[in-house]
């Protein structure tokens, strides 16, 4: 298979990328990691003109720590980065979690997060990830700025917010308060390489060590046009004591956001058990990992 | 360990270094000057009448160089086995599935060549389709080839003994169902052909290919060319597994292209037209029943099978009698009863691969051998040695076990995995089970009916005497075939390895049926021995008269010659090599004479020193119909013990631990045994656990990609322990028989004996998914 010709960028500044970018409109894509949209591309499913690559540009493949509130990752972070790096492990678990299970290594050195959002595939590995994180994404166009919660960006399968002059710059995510911990799992039919059938991130915060849960996000994944929030779940374990029966009644209560549907992967029912069964699992695993919570060494 | 010098070792691969680099050149990789691209345009419809083709377009196309159809091509009618020829290069009537060749371009480049088929305006009379197997072998059900009613392509009935006779006389009968899934091989490099032909007439023919010899003949008889013109070239391969045991179109087409452009013509096939061609495993039912006494002795075996064959017949006659002939060993039946139906549908053709009609019918039976034994209180391993066949014994069907280490590989893998210690006692959701099977080592007789040699080979001694060129027609294929004659040749002439240089995979080199039924080890190796003890003996007989000592007093290992076990007396020999050779960097040295310098001398005498070799079979199996398809000079056999968890909550499946023991008679490189072994558990795992060819309503191919054909990645695969067990093969070279199909016998009904230990859920359908497990799961124990 062959790629369709089109014409490469490769701007040396951010400036350059954004002009580009709208001068060019519909006819150019941004390539990050190029593997997604090198794929489509074979498959003559985009035919974009343009190519614009972010190689050149400065720190937009960084992870910048924002004092103790947050951090702010370049959308052209990848996902094996992500993976290797402590402080998004240990603070951020569910998108450290969520990178180590994207695709394999070869595939880990190139895919960046930037392109796993915007490319917005129901199955995505960061997205649920990003979602219970409450991650907020800075939109960039020539002229101006916007920033959009992660949580409002999807819109359908392949479908987002982001107009065809932005370029996704960077990814905020604001540190979870003490006593937070993270999961995320993902199931497929093999250990690697995988593309999910469902998957599920959590993320967890109780008010101290054994105590009530403050805060629950749970998002997944591969169950619905975009990856979703459980709410109704979320709601029903903020201010209750933390057990695994309480987990499996979440989980059972998750499946009621999910509209799954039957593909060559799976089919609906198979899939709407696997949420709660999952769910349930995450809950679990992100409460071990609340309940050894520590303060980062300085 | 053995006697000896080469053979038995661990010596590393003679295509290492060339592969680890890079510098192996696969056919893709060739350019020559003036070559043009090919692309071949294909039927997007499964089942449809062509009214009307028209390339004027595509043929104006500025860079098209030609548009071949039908009406160029003719329409001469080809396949594997002569006795069901139903191809032609492209379809003029009708297309019969999704990818069936309609038209060849080539242009001068390959965008060009995409183009032109974009060009090209077929116009079909739609008709109606059908994909299953059981539907199409119904009454009314839409018919694919006017010659075969009822769309049934090849049917087999074999009965040895009185079985229903012999099942009533039973104690016990146990009945089993299984179904496979199609599978596609996954071979890393798609088919790839670069033809030239030139200025005398002459076709050559550069291709991925494991037989050149059957490509050679094919592309002979479609394109209507002598055969002595055709000479093919199988450059550096990376991988075939069956599927490239036949001429392809893409193949026929370059030659043709070729032959109308006077120029060379290159086409690779992408990755969706790998799967589109298939000739990969069939999808098997298969229906058995076992009747057995108390004591756990098999008396009778019933079977059946349909297999779904696609459009074409490809290798599918040899399959359907695979699918019977492959269950009589390596228990003793009295008793057995085939029934076997390969059914047209309109998908793409099925045809041979690893283990051949026998995989899927294994893996019914050993299930069947495990449900068996539990219902008569017995251990599974227990069961099957009290019926296990050795040395010497002959299966209800003919076949001959001319050697049989089947009871000592089923002793290696008891206590290589401590089975006494955990069948029965692990906990829920652990299981341990365990499968045996045999296999070919080489197929009795060829694809056409002919007294040929099944392979030749020529060894030519380099004029210095220091290097043995191997000549040989045969298929390295990744296998390493070309380091076992290297090591057979060495052994036999007593040099080393490194200076033997194997020549391979070109028909001009010699006649070899090439690298299937896993025969290149037992036949080949046969012809190369032969070739070597030829020179040798060459060597030795001027030897004997140059420095007038007896022929038997010579002696040839690691490079070295000895008369009557000593340095003899061969001064002059040495002064004059060294004479001839002044000023070269390395005169013979040493206190015996070197092989060198005796080959040396032997050309001196007599020219080039030259030896050949053949092989063929004797006549070998029964005389009842079909009774050729099983035979073999030998057989190869092994067991494997798995061991599993299965997550109960969620039926995903992890396999812990495989055990593996397989007879390859003598190993004649023990490192390339276990290669052979490992990619069996490999693969058989991946057919069990993931892998299915999926289509939609419309018989497109749902998951043409290895994103979405999943084959097992390194993660997927336990820890193997893999044990070599040598019996003595009177039939092989040196002792030595196959391991390259065998392997994968055992490995998927272990598995789901396993799986059965695990759950106590019979897995009756592959792949066996955590969904399927679950569902299976959660429908036992609401049954309860
Ligand atoms: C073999 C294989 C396995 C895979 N496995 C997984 C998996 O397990 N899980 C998973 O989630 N995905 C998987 N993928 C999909 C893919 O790797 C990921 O979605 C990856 O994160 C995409 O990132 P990229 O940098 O390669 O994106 P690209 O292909 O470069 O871009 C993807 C899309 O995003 C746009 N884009 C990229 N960056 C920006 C930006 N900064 N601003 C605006 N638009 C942008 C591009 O224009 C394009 O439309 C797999 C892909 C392959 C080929």
């Amino acid at each position: 298979m062959l790629l369709p010709k089109f014409d490469y960028h490769e701007p040396a500044t951010l400036e350059d990328a954004l002009r580009l970018l709208s001068e060019m409109g519909g006819n150019a894509r941004i390539v990050a990691g190029g593997t997604d949209l090198l794929v489509r591309m074979k498959l003559k499913v985009e035919k974009p003109s343009h190519l614009i690559s972010l190689r050149k540009i400065p720190r937009i493949n960084v992870i910048i720590q924002r004092e103790n509130h947050g951090v702010s990752i370049g959308a052209a972070v990848t996902a094996g980065e992500l993976s290797t790096n402590e402080l998004i492990m240990e603070r951020f678990t569910p998108i450290g979690l969520a990178a180590a299970r994207l695709g394999a290594p070869g595939i880990r050195n190139r895919a960046t997060i930037g392109g796993n959002l915007v490319n917005a595939r129901p199955a995505a590995d960061l997205s649920p990830a990003c979602m219970v994180l409450n991650a907020s994404l800075k939109l960039k166009r020539s002229k101006n700025e916007r920033e959009v919660p992660v949580n409002d960006f999807f819109r359908g399968p392949g479908e987002t917010l982001i107009e065809p002059n932005e370029m996704l710059v960077s990814i905020f995510v604001e540190t979870p308060p003490p006593w937070s911990g993270g999961a995320y799992i993902k199931l497929g039919s093999r250990k690697t390489l995988e593309i999910s059938m469902v998957n599920v991130a959590v993320l967890l915060t109780l008010q101290s060590q054994n105590g009530p849960i403050v805060d629950a996000k749970i998002a997944l994944g591969a169950v619905a046009p975009t990856p979703v929030r459980a709410f109704a779940a979320e709601e029903f374990l903020i201010g209750r004591q933390p057990s695994a029966k309480l987990f499996s009644e979440a989980g059972a209560i998750g499946v009621g956001m999910c509209e799954p549907i039957t593909d060559h992967r799976g089919t609906m029912e198979y899939r709407c058990l696997m949420i709660e069964t999952l769910t349930s699992r995450a809950l679990n695993q992100a409460y071990q990992d609340a309940m050894t919570w520590k303060p980062l060494p300085v | 360990m053995s006697d000896y010098q080469v053979l038995n070792t661990r010596a590393p691969r003679v295509d290492g270094p060339a592969k680890a680099t890079g510098q192996a050149k696969y056919t893709d990789d060739f350019k020559i000057p003036g070559m043009l691209y090919a692309s071949i345009l294909q039927s997007p419809v499964a089942h449809a009448r062509i009214l009307h083709i028209d390339a004027s377009k595509a043929r104006k196309l500025t860079g098209v160089k030609a548009v071949v159809t039908a009406r160029e091509a003719g329409l001469i009618k080809y396949g594997v086995s002569p006795a069901r020829y139903d191809e032609t290069l492209f379809a003029h009537d009708k297309v019969r599935y999704v990818g069936d060749e309609i038209a060849a371009v080539a242009a001068s480049d390959q965008d060009i060549a995409q183009e032109a088929l974009s060009l090209i305006k077929v116009d079909y009379e739609e008709l109606p389709a059908v994909f299953d197997m059981f539907e199409a072998m119904k009454e009314g059900a839409p018919q694919i080839h006017d010659e075969f009613p009822g769309n049934m392509n090849a049917e087999v009935h074999q009965e040895f003994g009185d079985t229903e006779a012999a099942l009533r006389s039973c104690d016990l009968v146990v009945d089993h169902t299984f179904i496979n899934k199609r599978q596609d091989a996954a071979f890393i490099e798609p088919h790839s052909c670069l033809a030239v032909f030139d200025h005398s007439g002459r076709l050559t023919l550069y291709t991925s290919t494991q037989v050149p010899h059957y490509v050679m003949r094919t592309v002979a008889m479609t394109l209507q060319i002598p055969v002595g013109n055709v000479r093919v070239i199988k450059p550096y391969v990376g991988g075939g597994f069956g599927p490239k045991c036949e001429a392809t179109p893409l193949e026929m087409s370059c030659g043709l292209l070729s032959k109308v452009t006077g120029q060379p013509v290159k086409m690779t096939y992408s990755r969706e037209q790998v799967f589109l061609h298939s000739r990969a495993r069939h999808q098997f039912y298969a229906e058995m029943s076992l009747g057995v006494m108390k004591d756990g002795t098999m008396v009778a075996l019933k079977n059946k099978a349909v297999l779904d064959g696609g459009a074409y017949t490809s290798f599918g006659i040899a399959t359907v009698y695979y699918s019977g002939s492959l269950l009589g060993g390596p228990y003793k039946l009295k008793t057995m009863k085939y029934d076997g139906y390969r059914v047209y549908t309109n998908k793409p053709a099925c045809g041979a691969q690893r283990g051949h009609g026998g995989v899927a019918h294994r893996a019914c039976f050993e299930q069947l051998i495990d449900m068996t034994a539990e219902k008569l209180g017995i251990d599974p391993i227990d069961m099957r040695l009290k019926n296990i066949m050795t040395t010497g014994d002959i299966t209800v069907n003919e076949l001959d076990m001319s050697s049989l280490g089947m009871k000592e590989c089923i002793e290696a893998i008891r206590s290589g995995s401590d089975w006494n210690n955990k069948k029965g006692k692990l906990p829920k959701g652990k299981g341990i089970g365990m499968a045996c099977g045999f296999f070919v080592s080489g197929a009795g007789y060829p694809i056409y009916r002919s007294d040929t040699y099944h392979s030749t080979v020529v060894i030519k001694l380099s004029e210095d005497g220091g290097v043995a060129n191997v000549m040989t027609g045969s298929a390295e294929i990744g296998q390493g075939s070309d380091t076992t004659m290297a090591m057979i040749a060495a052994e036999t002439l007593g040099i080393k390895l490194k200076d033997v240089q194997v020549h391979s995979g070109d028909t001009d080199y010699s006649v070899d049926l090439g690298a299937y039924s896993s025969r290149q080890t037992l036949m080949t190796g046969h012809a190369t021995k032969e070739a070597a003890e030829q020179v040798k003996s060459q060597i030795a007989s001027h030897l004997s008269e140059e420095l007038n000592v007896p022929v038997s007093s010579i002696t040839f290992a690691d490079g070295i010659v000895k008369f009557d076990g000593g340095p003899g007396n061969f001064e002059k020999l040495r002064s004059s090599y060294i004479k001839e050779h002044r000023g070269w960097m390395d005169p013979p040295t040493g206190e015996y004479l070197t092989f060198r310098e005796a080959a040396r001398m032997a050309y001196l005498k007599a020219g080039t020193i030259v030896g050949t070799g053949k092989y063929k079979p004797p006549r070998l199996g029964g005389s009842y119909k079909g009774a050729a398809v099983g035979t073999s000079p030998a057989y190869g056999c092994s067991a494997q013990i798995v061991e599993v968890t299965v997550d109960l909550e969620t039926g995903q499946i992890t396999i812990d631990r495989m055990t593996d023991a397989h007879d390859c008679g003598l190993a004649i490189n023990r490192t390339s045994v276990e290669g052979q072994m490992q990619g069996s558990l490999s693969m058989g795992l991946g057919e069990c656990l993931f892998e299915e060819v999926k289509f939609d309503s419309r018989g497109r191919v749902l998951n043409p990609s290895l994103g979405e054909y999943k084959i097992p990645t390194a993660l997927d695969m336990p820890k193997v322990k893999s044990i070599i067990v040598e019996s003595s093969e009177p039939n092989g070279p040196y002792g030595a028989k196959e391991v390259g199909e065998g392997a994968i016998m055992p490995t998927i009904p272990a598995i789901l004996n396993a799986i059965y230990d695990a759950t106590g859920v019979r897995v009756n359908e592959l792949p066996a998914t955590s969904e399927r497990l679950f569902m299976a799961l959660k429908d036992k124990s609401e049954a309860v």
